[in-house]
């Protein structure tokens, strides 16, 4: 389509489970990747200086700013978004506990809070409210002052327990 | 017909959001989203001079770059921003001179983003530089540059006095004063500013998509300065990811981008990075208050005098100069919930080499607050007092009712000393007073500081609200569901919600079973749109008139079909039917089957299908809220540290649409309050170089420095249909003042009283070392 010849480099990143061969300038934002290339438009770019949290992404399931990874950094990588943590059917017991503890309103910081959340209750299944505020810090809100959200976070943690004590009991499956 | 649908089953209940299920799942669609085949993307060329004329611009090596479709200046796109009354030209791209850093000058138009910032950085521009106004003090100097060549600075000046207040003030037996200085900040919304712009290929029309708080308003101002028919114009508003104020305003850079959309034929986006969002959004505050007041011996308050300072910046904002809001509209309310008698006001609003003042949720209101409860403060320590005593000295009372302020305004009823005595035992004022004095002995200082609010919302007039009323219609569609549409702008109120739950009272239908749509010209009404804490009062007026309208013509259907009495039927649980009798009803799919098909069923002269519009206009100008808010924090001295431990919230908005999304907008505004108190300043430096433009120097509040609030509600009813007063903004009114008289209350060993905002480690530090007393001191 151009007449000119960008410098660009064939990677392939796995997110969400799939592989996406993607030709991109190696100075390409992952954030920009994800969005513009592959589509997943549920990561939000707040800032681009590493600061809002709201482009947060879990990578190996750790929490990353993709404003601040070049695409070509994640190749090899596990790469979840928001899309990723979303069942084909309803909601996540997180993204549930949400709704119903209304921890958002214009909703632009959620996927970012609620990927951050999920790593936390990963490593730390019964956060207090201090732990869940210190997981938060780096995730800015400027709607709720973030109450509402640490009790979608507390909840959702007690939610969980919940189910995996009924797991335990007699299922093996995961928790949705 | 009974007045309401049955029982109210939605209305004031905790009902969850209908619009989370797209949010939480990363489905929402907001305008970097907004994608077409061909866009281009826009980068902007801004001047780095706070005042200069423009020597030259080079822009050939920009348009040799592969990748660039456009490099456009001034005189490709010779538009500019008209402000009715305030005439100044703000060019959508600057002509020979600039006037604040920041300000447009050059737009790039590239196949993405990246290209046209590359493309940017290749302009060359030459400046010559003259003296930059940065002050709002020097602003009013004869002796100051002009910075709009041939007028005077100070654009605004107004006097006001109550009738005997010279004699009042003088005669007074005491009097104090102290200069009151509000620093600048921005609403900083999460989703940067954005705009996108194309021809409509089946239309041939011009489709707008802008994140904005009033659609209708928007379309209206870019037809003016774009030379176009309304209905050539359509105005789409996405997914909003907060606004907060400054999405209310017009920009230069939609006039641009909407000009290349129509000159360059194809589809054009402009996103705003973060740096550009700091430099370009409208900003708020930035003023200097002179104020002196007198009182008696016991302490009641006689008079007030203010000189109002306000830093426009460099132009008069589109659609209101901020400067005016942060002035006019605080001296309306100056003396908030008290009763003083006499009050003069001189306000000057001037211009400066600084991006415009526009509007950030809560104007004028952070800076009325602050000072109205500050002069309370500054008379109990003057007179050795308990400030809630002199609060209660000075409130209005049941009996002052109808009770008119200083300046005339006509306050609602509501709770206004109710709601200071629940805050006081919510956050255990008497204990705490106890304890305060133990810690001191320890060297720990804390303080509690209160704030009584009152907040003027659903105005007639507001910076979102062109007009007074606000417009509803209601489809009842074929099948028996709900559409229903409004002009509001939402940016995460949660209107989809709360204006579906006052229908479904009025329809007898569930919640779910209605569409709420906003935000599109083409299909919403024409309305004033979202700001000035309008939308559940005037919005939800519009829905419960429109509601009710239907609701009329419903039961009138099934009346007929029935054969009973109108006043015997009932809407209830998606059904018509005669009271008493459940079994002899209707759904409403079946009386909407009617309307639109077996049309032969009707009643004489009722005309076919389900569908109204209704505009509704609230009985006053102005619906008063009011409430308390009262901050417990602890000030390390070492540090300068601020921690605010425990916060407590008592709120009379009148009738609740719904409690849960009313908390969330106290909590929301409470956090915002701490970052104008302690964190957020956009600073400029003495060259007139905005330096705070990334998050890491203009700090918002994060979640360990928001505390946990008490929150309790009062419902004192207005006279609007529903009895609903607006509330969007009274956390953000009241919590810096109540946070910031926690402070002084803290600092008082060392003589402390805050006088400017936000009180920065700094600054602690610096009183803490110049203060007498230390450990210990009582």
């Amino acid at each position: 389509m151009e007449t000119f010849t960008k410098q660009t480099v064939q990677i392939t990143l796995r997110v969400n489970g799939e592989n996406h061969s993607v030709e991109v300038e190696p100075r390409m934002l992952l954030a920009d990747v994800l969005r513009h290339e592959i589509g997943l438009t549920g990561t939000h770019v707040g800032c681009e200086q590493g600061v809002c949290g709201a482009c947060t992404i879990l990578v190996d399931g750790a929490p990353e700013r993709s404003c601040l990874m070049f695409a070509v950094q994640a190749e090899g990588r596990e790469i979840t978004t928001i899309e990723g943590v979303t069942p084909d059917e309803g909601m996540s017991e997180l993204q549930a506990s949400f709704q119903k503890h209304h921890g958002l309103q214009c909703g632009f910081c959620t996927p970012g809070m609620i990927l951050t959340s999920e790593a936390l209750l990963a490593r730390n299944p019964n956060p207090s409210e201090a732990e869940i505020r210190e997981a938060l810090s780096g995730n800015l809100c400027r709607c709720t002052g973030y109450q509402f959200i640490v009790d979608s976070v507390q909840d959702a943690a007690a939610a969980k327990a919940v189910n995996h004590t009924n797991a335990d009991g007699g299922s093996d499956k995961e928790g949705a | 017909m009974a007045d309401m649908a049955s029982r109210p089953q939605f209305t004031g209940s905790r009902i969850t959001r209908i619009e989370d299920a797209r949010l939480v799942s990363g489905q929402a669609r907001y305008l970097d989203d907004v994608d077409f085949p061909g866009m281009l993307e826009v980068a902007f060329v801004r001047s780095n001079r706070p005042a200069a004329k423009i020597t030259s611009i080079d822009i050939e090596a920009a348009k040799a770059l592969p990748g660039v479709k456009a490099v456009w200046t001034h005189d490709n796109c010779p538009l500019e921003m008209t402000s009715a009354g305030f005439k100044t030209t703000w060019y959508a791209l600057a002509k020979d001179e600039v006037r604040f850093v920041g300000e447009p000058i050059v737009a790039i138009a590239a196949e993405n983003r990246y290209v046209a910032e590359d493309a940017a950085d290749l302009v060359r521009i030459r400046y010559e530089e003259v003296e930059p106004v940065l002050d709002v003090r020097t602003a009013a100097l004869e002796s100051t540059r002009q910075v709009h060549e041939g007028r005077s600075n100070v654009f605004f000046h107004r006097e006001r006095k109550t009738e005997g207040f010279d004699d009042a003030f003088n005669n007074a037996p005491h009097r104090l004063k102290d200069t009151f200085t509000f620093h600048r900040q921005t609403g900083a919304a999460m989703e940067n500013r954005s705009f996108a712009a194309l021809m409509d290929p089946f239309s041939g029309r011009l489709t707008c998509y802008c994140g904005h708080q009033s659609p209708h308003e928007l379309r209206s101002e870019l037809c003016e300065m774009l030379g176009m028919e309304e209905n050539m114009v359509r105005v789409v508003v996405p997914e909003v990811g907060g606004a907060f104020g400054i999405k209310a305003a017009m920009y230069p850079e939609y006039l641009v981008v909407s000009w290349m959309a129509l000159k360059l034929r194809r589809p054009v986006k402009w996103v705003s990075d973060r740096q550009e969002s700091f430099l370009s959004d409208v900003h708020a505050r930035d003023g200097v208050h002179d104020v002196e007041f007198a009182f008696d011996d016991d302490g009641k308050i006689i008079a007030i005098y203010d000189h109002m300072m306000a830093d426009q910046g460099a132009y008069a904002a589109v659609p209101f100069p901020g400067s005016l809001g942060e002035t006019v509209t605080a001296a309306n309310v100056l003396t908030g919930p008290y009763t003083i008698p006499h009050q003069a006001t001189v306000i000057d609003c001037s211009f400066s080499n600084k991006m415009p003042l526009g509007a950030y949720r809560g104007v004028w209101g952070p800076i009325a607050s602050f000072i109205q409860e500050g002069i309370v403060d500054r008379v109990a320590r003057h007179l050795g007092k308990d400030p809630v005593d002199v609060r209660r000295m000075n409130m209005i009372s049941d009996a002052d009712f109808p009770y008119k302020n200083p300046s005339k305004m006509l306050y609602d009823k509501g709770s206004y000393l109710k709601s200071m005595e629940d805050a006081l035992r919510l956050i255990g004022y008497e204990d705490f007073r106890k304890k305060q004095a133990e810690y001191r002995t320890q060297g720990r200082y804390l303080g509690v500081g209160i704030s009584v609010f009152v907040e003027p919302t659903a105005s007639a007039s507001s910076e979102a609200g062109s007009v007074g009323y606000e417009a509803c219609t209601i489809r009842v569609e074929p099948t028996g569901t709900v559409t229903a549409a409004l002009g509001l702008g939402p940016s995460g109120q949660g209107h989809e919600t709360t204006m579906a739950q006052l229908i479904a009272d009025q329809l007898g239908v569930d919640v779910k079973d209605i569409v709420i749509l906003h935000g599109d010209t083409d299909s919403a009404p024409f309305g004033g749109g979202t700001g000035g804490s309008r939308s559940g009062t005037i919005g939800g007026g519009a829905a419960i008139s429109a509601g009710k309208e239907m609701r009329a013509k419903l039961v009138k259907l099934a009346a007929h079909v029935l054969e009973a009495g109108e006043d015997d039927i009932e809407l209830q649980e998606g059904k018509a039917f005669v009271a008493g009798v459940p079994a002899k009803s209707l759904t409403i799919k079946e009386l909407a089957q009617i309307a639109y098909t077996h049309v032969a069923k009707l009643p004489e002269g009722m005309k076919p299908g389900l569908e109204i519009v209704t505009r509704y206009q609230p009985p006053f100008k102005v619906s008063f809220s009011n409430g308390t808010h009262i901050a417990v924090v602890e000030v390390h001295p070492d540090t300068g540290l601020i921690e605010t431990l425990d916060y407590a919230v008592v709120n009379d908005c009148g009738n609740l649409i719904n409690p849960t999304i009313v908390e969330g907008q106290i909590h929301g505004g409470v956090a915002q309050g701490i970052g104008e108190a302690f964190l957020e300043e956009l600073k400029y430096d003495e060259n007139g170089q905005l330096v705070t433009t990334s998050m890491q120097d203009y700090l918002l509040p994060a979640s360990v420095e928001v505390p946990r609030m008490k929150i309790e509600h009062i419902e004192t009813p207005s006279a609007s249909e529903g009895g609903f007063k607006g509330m969007g903004e009274g956390s953000l009114i009241a919590a810096p003042a109540a946070l910031t008289a926690a402070v002084s209350d803290a600092l008082e060993p060392f003589g402390v009283m805050v006088n400017a905002m936000p009180v920065t480690p700094a600054q602690v530090v610096e009183w803490v070392s110049k203060g007498t007393p230390a450990v210990g001191a009582d």
